[in-house]
């Protein structure tokens, strides 16, 4: 007997195949760039330090809001709440920079009381700026960590880790952080790592203030608003160098599968 | 200069914990005049039946209050 292994149809990884279920995810485009994306991460021994994943595939609120590590419509499955006005298409979230965010419900402390972690979005345009704003616009954000721009320093991001402010040349792709141990970090600026180092004393607790997408969010307080489209964004257990390198490299390879890659 | 929907203060309470579409919410906030405002995405994109009236809104120009500074 001849078996045709395609009238079964694809088989998608596990997970992979948890988020298409969950969310109602359809396209082969979009399915096969999850899916590649999962088996890359795991691959790379980064999917399970992730607390959350954020692809921002489908183009819609209703699909933009899952967390691929936990596809869930809960709260406590760090899924998205969005306010205010954004944008959705197939090229990521837009949020408004007048009143839209996002709501991850994830503090910092669900990962670690320790302050160790990691964190990062991917940003596909440039920041504008409000007329009275002079410090706006963020991919990412709680009051302790964040990644932000500045108008005075309009092709900076700045990335915070407790009391440790480090400004890096650029506003787009990937932007991502991570607090290795008590006194290394690492940052992803696209493909390039930057190291650096940090006093202990520094790490920080953070069991109030979760992180807003979009905008900063000082215990629900709500301001600084962005202007920057978000086509990915994670957080999770600290990531290693070459962990931060893998992960830019997945991270591009999936957006470039969705033709939407900066 | 962005427009945004100018609401009454009835209008605004109204729209607290509201969707406008499956998946999300008004967030009715104040501008420099502390009139209560709303984004012209929310107007635009707002699908719930409830809420049809903020497709009528009075545009007028957006002042944004000064923002307040973040902690370093």
């Amino acid at each position: 007997m001849i078996i045709n292994p395609y009238s079964f149809g694809v088989a998608y990884d596990p997970d992979a195949q948890a988020f298409f279920t969950a969310s109602g995810l359809t396209g082969a485009t979009n399915l096969n760039a999850v899916n590649q994306l999962v088996l890359d991460l795991k691959a790379a021994s980064i999917w399970t330090k992730m607390k959350a994943i954020y692809p921002f595939v489908g183009g819609t609120a209703a699909l933009h809001k899952w967390n691929l590590k936990d596809p869930q419509d809960l709260d406590a499955a760090f899924r998205l709440v969005f306010n205010g006005g954004w944008t959705h298409s197939s090229t990521g979230a837009l949020p408004n920079g007048t009143n839209g965010y996002a709501d991850t419900f994830f503090k910092t402390d669900d990962v670690t009381t320790t302050g160790l972690q990691s964190y990062g979005v991917y940003l596909r345009t440039n920041p504008t700026f409000a007329v009275s704003t002079t410090e706006a616009s963020t991919g990412l954000r709680n009051g302790i960590y964040w990644i932000r721009v500045t108008n005075s320093l309009p092709t900076t991001s700045n990335i915070r880790s407790g009391n440790r402010n480090e400004n890096i040349s650029g506003v787009t792709g990937l932007i991502g952080h991570s607090r290795s141990t008590a006194t290394q970090w690492y940052v992803n600026n696209n493909s390039t790592i930057l190291v650096g180092t940090i006093s202990a004393s520094t790490l920080t607790s953070e069991t109030i203030r979760t992180f807003s997408l979009g905008a900063y969010n000082d215990a629900g307080i709500i301001s600084n608003f962005s202007t920057q489209q978000l086509a990915f964004a994670f957080y999770g257990e600290p990531l290693l160098s070459s962990e931060m390198t893998n992960y830019y490299t997945a991270i591009q390879t999936f957006q470039t599968s969705l033709s939407r890659q900066v | 200069m962005i427009q945004v929907g100018l609401l009454t203060e009835s209008q605004k309470d109204s729209l607290v914990g509201q969707l406008y579409d499956e998946d999300s919410y008004f967030n009715a906030i104040q501008d420099a005049n502390d009139d209560w405002i709303i984004s012209i995405e929310e107007m635009e994109f707002c699908v719930n039946p409830e809420f049809q009236w903020v497709k009528d809104l009075p545009l007028i120009d957006y002042k944004p209050k000064p923002e307040p500074p973040i902690e370093e």
